[in-house]
């Protein structure tokens, strides 16, 4: 892989190019679904090939091949140069790069059992019981039962004289059972929504999930759902569970400090951010109670890795810190605009994609309730679990989310069950709300491996460590 | 870039190979590249070339799916064995109705010279072209100039041998002011009727009327939704509520619904990938051929869209919807039409006494499916309309609204369609006039 490496970046050099990287990747995929009682998916997918980025004259070219040979190597390099000689033709300032010592060496992340090594009858197996499991509750109409396993191999050297290594294997699991009567749909997911859960890891995590053990439950509360009533309309003291929490801190704290976002580079799709770069130091982000931190070095996290993908070694840094505005997440290019050296959030979704700012394990830091005195200190209000559907605004202010369950606190104890409650708020006000976070007993990390971005889309690693936590006075029930 | 014969040669090859009792090979291949700029310049700027091949193998009734983008012999060898390892193992499936036989496709041109030709010098052109209003009036543009050329092929163990190549230019644009923002668009097959400049001046044009935005208290409001908006309802109307899956599993608002009035006789939804005008490919990721399906009609639902296996289970025709293999979501709709009617958009915006015009939303998602509540926001120009005139720009505003209701009071539709959308799934849409639609929030 070297020589391949070695054969694009001297003939990026050649060709004219003022910087050079490229990554060779190498990923392996495998996904099973069992629905409703039938297999629906068993698939293994591979996909290897060579991606180079080149700086020319202060402008940027890309280009990637499936196929990776040093003549490949070479021609793709050429190619590179060729499109960012062609990106003058509507340049701004040359782009400059952040100072870096040139990384060396490798990396793998944490996996006790192969998954790949992990015969296919004993995932069906496992998915199979857990999908009957459902079933057995009558009203429960559809299933899913699913797991998948993803192993990457990816190498990295640039004109700087950066050579890295690194490898990790991601395994997930989750099930959904549906109840749908006279038009209507709930559902209960479980270890959470959109994909279930994900870690850095092997298949010790799945068998360690424990889906069969949590299908009847699971399937219990979707049934439960279809006679709950909806969600009343008005404000409440609301505590949004860990895996809420997770998405809520991703969508409106995550993205919002990308500064690729907030120098206006996506804002065509994904939008800007109401964060502006000269805020850091000084603007109120939320309570006292609110403690971001960005951190590339949680062990089994899917925001974890050695380097990335410009070299720049993993890293923690605080983002918010009791509630004041310390930090954002930054590429080299984007921190050399603000003076600042890269904290290493660039990642690419394959050999084929450019590296883009991206989150690390971007989390809010425990706090010190336990889950029963914060709902006996609330006493009147609602409890959430779940994301069912988000959306923000293209700033990352104005947001709406829904659950899939609620349960109304009543003289400080959980209460009825509600169905698909949704709250609603503005980034700043919602985050100065936040008056208890629950401690590190209550806190895990939720891996996200869905997070969209960037034109080709992208389609990012990411985790977020939360606990549950309360926020006073919030819009719930929004257009009920 | 291998030609469709190409494709197709290699399809066959792998089918060959693939020592099951069925087996189906779709061979995928790409060479695009993007040109983004932000800022008033390029800063990014990518290409790619890639293939893949997919083996869906079958023993009995059991199924394996393996894919890869190594086209060695060795590694399309290792490809196949790993489908029919994974079919070995997989339980048997008594509702599989094997693999679709071969039926003839439309022919159709769906690929353009021009497209081809698009290199990055004339890509950095349009960017220089499109960017030139908005900094010309002190305004920040960015956006996107793409061209993708694909190549498909399917063939099966039952004959189907289909492959055709399928081209397509994407540019849009996002002008910003301080406080206004516009956007304009174009797709199509080639760069016939692309005018970077126009699109640009569009943009720039829209940015510098809403500027100063104001409030609006939320509320139902009556609304004229431009092409890009509608485009977004017609797409989660397609993915939630069209497939045969969702309608047999009781989640579509189809489901016990057919032949009933849904929504106002104003609105005709169909899927047609055969029309003239039609872009993408004419047959599915089955390769079975594409049918004209009238969805809605007259406000009345007809029927879902299928592929082999839901055809089987609903008992409609394969409407040939399939997408690649394994596929959990079911069949889906991906040339979706809803018809125009006899108006201008300025004659929708005249039927309104005060309401509100959207040029497009931002970040729609479900809330509950079989309503298709919606909700997101208003984006890049968004206005008041009163006594038939847009009068005031208005912030961004939040929506929470079931799509159904909401065509359910369409009054009135543009006579001009629009594709919104990529080439491999391109939405054609009028503007409409909405009577009701509910504004959840606002951005401050």
């Amino acid at each position: 892989m070297k020589e391949v490496i070695e054969a694009a970046l001297e003939a990026a050099r050649l060709a004219g190019a003022d910087y050079a990287d490229a990554r060779i990747v190498d990923s392996s995929r495998e996904e099973i679904q069992v629905a409703s009682g039938r297999v629906e998916a068993v698939e293994r997918s591979d996909s290897f090939g060579l991606g180079v980025r080149v700086l020319s004259n202060g402008s940027w070219g890309f280009a990637a091949s499936r196929e990776v040979t040093t003549a490949e190597a070479a021609r793709v390099a050429r190619q590179a140069v060729g499109i960012a000689k062609a990106s003058a033709l509507a340049a701004g300032d040359p782009v400059r790069l952040s100072a870096l010592e040139p990384a060396r060496g490798t990396w793998s992340g944490p996996c006790e059992i192969d998954p790949f090594s992990v015969g296919l009858e004993d995932k069906l197996a496992l998915l199979t019981a857990a999908d009957e499991a459902m079933r057995a509750e009558p009203a429960v109409t559809v299933t899913k039962a699913h797991c998948g396993f993803y192993r990457e191999r990816k190498w990295f050297g640039s004109t700087e004289g950066a050579f890295t290594e690194q490898s990790w294997f991601e395994s997930g699991a989750g099930i959904v059972a549906y109840a749908i009567k006279d038009g209507e749909v709930v559902t209960r997911s479980y270890p959470n929504s959109h994909g279930g859960g994900w870690k850095q890891a092997g298949f010790e995590y799945v068998r360690d999930l424990d889906l069969v053990g949590n299908a009847a439950r699971v399937a219990a509360q979707a049934a439960e759902l279809l006679t709950a009533p909806e969600c009343d309309s008005g404000t409440v003291d609301l505590i949004i569970d860990g895996s809420q929490m997770g998405l809520q801190v991703h969508e409106s704290v995550g993205h919002p400090t990308e500064l690729d976002r907030v120098l206006g580079e996506e804002a065509a799709f994904a939008g800007t951010s109401w964060v502006k770069a000269a805020d850091v130091g000084t603007l109120v982000y939320g309570s006292e109670h609110v403690t971001v931190t960005a951190d590339a070095t949680v062990p089994g996290s899917l925001g974890s890795f050695g380097w990335d993908d410009e070299g720049v070694p993993a890293q923690r840094d605080p983002i918010v810190d009791r509630g004041i505005l310390k930090g954002l997440l930054t590429s080299r290019e984007t921190a050399h605009e603000i003076g600042r050296t890269s904290n290493g959030c660039m990642r690419a979704d394959g050999w084929n994609r450019i590296p883009l700012v991206r989150m690390t394990t971007v989390s809010l830091e425990p706090g010190t309730w336990g889950f029963d005195d914060l709902v006996a200190d609330t006493g009147e209000g609602l409890y959430i679990e779940t994301n069912n559907s988000w959306s923000i605004d293209d700033k990352r202010l104005n947001f709406q989310f829904a659950c899939e369950v609620g349960w109304e606190i009543k003289g400080g104890e959980l209460g009825r069950m509600v169905k698909m409650p949704n709250y609603t708020g503005i980034t700043p006000q919602f985050w100065a709300s936040c008056d208890a976070v629950c401690s590190a007993d209550h806190w895990q990390v939720w891996g996200l491996n869905n997070c969209g971005k960037g034109e080709p889309m992208q389609v990012a690693h990411v985790a977020h460590g939360a606990a549950p936590a309360r926020f006073r006075g919030v819009s719930v029930g929004v257009g009920r | 870039m291998m030609t469709p014969l190409e494709a197709r040669e290699l399809a066959r090859k792998v089918v060959a190979l693939t020592l099951a009792d069925e087996a189906e090979v779709l061979v995928a291949a790409e060479s695009s590249a993007l040109t983004r700029f932000a800022n008033n310049r390029i800063n990014q700027n990518v290409a790619e070339d890639n293939a893949l091949i997919n083996v869906r193998a079958v023993l009995g009734t059991r199924i394996g799916v393996a894919s890869t983008n190594r086209l060695d012999d060795e590694s399309l060898a290792a490809c196949c064995e790993a489908a029919v390892a994974a079919a070995r193992i997989a339980p048997e499936d008594p509702s599989f109705p094997g693999l679709p036989a071969p039926e003839p496709a439309k022919e159709a041109v769906r690929a353009s010279e021009s497209a081809r030709e698009f290199d990055a010098e004339a890509r950095a052109r349009a960017v220089a072209a499109i960017i030139e209003p908005s900094r010309s009036r002190g305004l920040t543009a960015a956006g996107k100039v793409r061209v993708g050329t694909h190549v498909v092929a399917v063939a099966n163990s039952h004959g189907i041998d289909v492959g055709m190549e399928v081209t397509g230019v994407q540019a849009t644009v996002l002008s910003m002011g301080e406080t206004g923002s516009g956007w304009a668009s174009f797709l199509g097959q080639g760069t016939e009727g692309f005018d970077p400049a126009a699109m640009g001046e569009e943009a720039a044009d829209i940015a510098i009327r809403s500027a100063n935005p104001t409030d609006l208290e939320p509320g139902t409001y009556p609304v004229v939704l431009g092409p890009e908006a509608v485009a977004d309802i017609m797409d989660f109307l397609g993915f939630m509520g069209f497939s045969a899956k969702a309608y047999e599993e009781g989640r579509s608002f189809m489901s016990n619904a057919l032949e009933s009035q849904v929504m106002t006789e104003y609105v005709n939804i169909i899927d047609d990938a055969t029309s003239p005008h039609a872009m993408g490919l004419t047959f599915d990721y089955e390769g079975a051929p594409k049918q004209r399906i009238p969805i809605i009609e007259e406000g009345v639902a007809l029927r879902p869209v299928t592929d082999s296996y839901w055809a089987e289970k609903s008992g409609f025709i394969n409407s040939g919807h399939a997408l690649p293999a394994p596929n959990s979501y079911g069949p889906l709709p991906l040339n979706l039409e809803m018809l125009g009617g006899d108006a201008t958009l300025e004659e929708l915006i005249g039927m309104v006494k005060y309401g509100v015009y959207v040029t497009r939303f931002h970040y729609v998602n479900v809330e509950d499916p079989v309503p298709v509540t919606l909700t997101g926001m208003t984006r890049d120009g968004t206005f008041l309309i009163e006594d038939g005139k847009l009068t005031r720009p208005l912030k961004n505003l939040r929506f929470t609204q079931g799509a159904v209701e909401a065509l359910d009071g369409l009054e009135a539709l543009t006579t001009e369609r629009k594709f919104v959308g990529t080439e491999e799934g391109a939405t054609l849409v009028p503007g409409i006039m909405l009577s009701a639609f509910n504004f959840t929030g606002q951005t401050t």
